[in-house]
């Protein structure tokens, strides 16, 4: 256990390295934030406050266009994979099985396999079957990344869950059924809340895997971000992804405060 | 907590409602694939209200993504954007539909450096679109006398007053080719005795220089930083925007001129509309919306006339028409020479 009167924690360099730490991590979205409100076409050179380049961004039909690809996708991807995940988590709940490890295992696994491996795979699975590449491809590998994000926490909820409640709801003479529509997925329901949250914003950040197998009309909001770069970093690209940072942010800490719920 | 709940539920479904409202389809669609920001969304919109197509568009970043997009098997991208040597590239690797473009209605249109080029000379697969060189930019209130002569000897042999204050692109191949073009050699040679020569006059500059960088050209010519800079015309167009004294240079001895290209996959699902697309976008009216928003210039005779008046009057943009035999188009060079190019400039750089 760490003692709290240890002399490390007291050591000066100690909070140093902290704001260090948390310089090097937020100072560059600090940057990308402030220059996003620049009047200036130049993005490194400050001149004036402005929301011009939010108004050029929601005025973009492109963007537009991209974001609601974005959406469509994220939305569709987390319904599925969250039902998924749900339908994983309970069955490995219910009873104990050899495997059981294993198969855990198993669903956690694309959280650990390099996203680029998953992104050739997906290309070429779907070239081998003959699936034109388009929106569909698109959702049908985002349902695929999204279930071990869903599954984690709706597992987490799932052993924290007191199993008397489900025989003292058979000792009164709940079916199965009756069991988990009344009590199991009640007391769910947060991890199950958090579990979509995760997936719906994995699902509208991913860029590496949406790059590969999307076609054509298929674009999603950073697939474009990425592409805006070439003409070099405007302040449009970055009002875009303060804006995607804020939705980010948004949604991570409301699957936050919905997991802490008891 | 049920409260929290339903609201976090409502926020997963409003995309949900997004999506529906999502359908409605016009006559017919293409799909245009092309660099960002490279086309006015409302020139689209334009063709739609003209013609009842609608166009939609994806954008990639290099020819090399759109190569390997391609090549990975996507398919349904009616018109692309690939610059000259990818033209090539493609025509060789089977991937472009022969579109015949050369006898399409508005070729007449198309200005004589762009009729024939080296990567389609028969214009069979392309159709061109914006173009660009590569120059530099000096601050003529800065230079001695105000006035450098349009040569690449200002670049490479500068005065003494300009030591320190110059900065190059970080590229090789336009480092290279400006060389080349300078000492009059071929910028695709393999000869290694051109290459010592390239690298003597490179190495000659290289203590005139402030860096090597081709990353925020035009905020480092208006803040004043540096007096010269070698940068493409387009760069210079917007560096004149806040630096009125910034003059852009066609060096006499030539200079590289890149282009980009509209084409045709063979996979392509609409080609009769995506050739007709591309006829009107060879139209003068339709062209100069796209330059006024690229910024760079186009191959097709009479858009000036529709210019924006400051792209007009910017000869940096708008060339004046005896200095386009200036201009050489992009080579395709042997493995051989892209070698002796890559060791010069590891050399150059150690």
């Amino acid at each position: 256990m760490i003692n709290p009167r240890n002399p490390l924690w007291r050591y000066w360099s100690l909070g140093v390295l902290m704001v260090v730490f948390f310089a090097f991590l937020y100072v560059p979205i600090i940057v990308l934030i402030v220059l996003s409100f620049n009047q200036n076409q130049t993005a490194t050179i400050w001149t004036a406050f402005s929301f011009d380049w939010y108004k050029t961004v929601l005025e973009n039909p492109n963007i537009l266009r991209a974001a609601q690809n974005s959406l469509i996708v994220a939305a569709v991807a987390t319904v599925a994979s969250t039902v998924f995940a749900t339908m994983a988590a309970v069955g490995m709940a219910g009873k104990t099985f050899k495997a059981q490890n294993a198969f855990n295992g198993l669903v956690g696994l694309p959280l650990l396999v390099p996203e680029i491996v998953t992104a050739v795979a997906s290309l070429l699975f779907f070239l081998a079957i003959g699936l034109e590449l388009g929106l569909t491809t698109v959702i049908i590998a985002h349902v695929v990344f999204c279930i071990p994000f869903a599954y984690l926490p709706i597992r987490a909820r799932l052993e924290g869950l007191d199993p008397k409640l489900l025989e003292a709801a058979s000792d009164l003479y709940a079916r199965p059924w009756q069991a988990f529509a009344r009590v199991t997925l009640p007391l769910l329901l947060p991890g199950i809340v958090s579990g979509a949250m995760l997936a719906f914003i994995t699902s509208m950040d991913d860029f590496v895997i949406t790059f590969f197998v999307a076609g054509a009309g298929a674009t999603t909001l950073p697939v474009y971000i990425f592409g805006m770069i070439r003409t070099g970093i405007s302040p449009e690209v970055n009002a875009i992804s303060t804006l995607l940072f804020a939705a980010s942010l948004l949604f991570v800490m409301v699957s936050f405060f919905i997991s802490q719920k008891k | 907590m049920n409260k929290s709940l339903l609201a976090a539920l409502g926020i997963l479904t409003l995309p949900a409602l997004a999506a529906i409202g999502y359908a409605q389809s016009p006559k017919a669609t293409i799909n245009l694939y092309n660099w960002s920001n490279y086309i006015p969304p409302d020139l689209l919109k334009k063709y739609e209200k003209e013609t009842g197509v609608r166009v939609n568009l994806d954008v990639y970043d290099s020819n090399e993504s759109l190569l390997a997009k391609l090549k990975a098997g996507a398919t349904g991208y009616d018109v692309i954007v690939p610059s000259d040597y990818m033209v090539k590239i493609m025509t060789d690797e089977g991937i472009l539909e022969k579109i015949s473009a050369s006898k399409l209605s508005n070729f007449k249109n198309v200005q004589s450096f762009s009729i024939k080029p080296p990567f389609d000379a028969t214009r069979d697969y392309s159709a061109p679109y914006m173009w660009g060189v590569t120059g530099f930019t000096y601050d003529s209130a800065r230079v001695p006398g105000g006035k450098l002569e349009d040569s690449w000897k200002s670049f490479f042999e500068p005065p003494e007053a300009l030591k320190g204050q110059i900065v190059a692109l970080n590229d090789p191949l336009e480092m290279w080719n400006a060389a080349s073009f300078y000492l009059g050699t071929d910028t695709c040679t393999t000869d290694a005795k051109v290459g010592e020569k390239i690298l003597a006059l490179l190495e000659k500059q290289k203590p005139y220089l402030a860096a090597y960088n081709s990353d925020g050209t035009i905020e480092r010519m208006q803040a004043g930083e540096v007096i010269m800079h070698h940068q493409w015309n387009g760069a210079a167009h917007r560096t004149k925007e806040k630096l009125k004294t910034a003059v852009f240079v066609y060096p006499k001895e030539g200079m590289s001129f890149w282009n980009d290209n509209f084409a045709v996959p063979k996979t392509a699902k609409n080609k009769a509309e995506a050739v007709k697309f591309i006829n009107w976008m060879m139209s003068p009216a339709a062209i100069a919306v796209a330059s006024n928003f690229t910024g760079y210039n186009n191959s097709i005779k009479g858009s000036s006339k529709f210019f924006d008046a400051s792209l007009n009057a910017d000869p940096a943009v708008n060339t004046p028409a005896n200095l386009t035999s200036r201009f050489r188009p992009n080579k395709i060079c042997s493995n051989a020479s892209i070698a002796l190019r890559d060791k010069v400039w590891t050399r150059l750089k150690r």
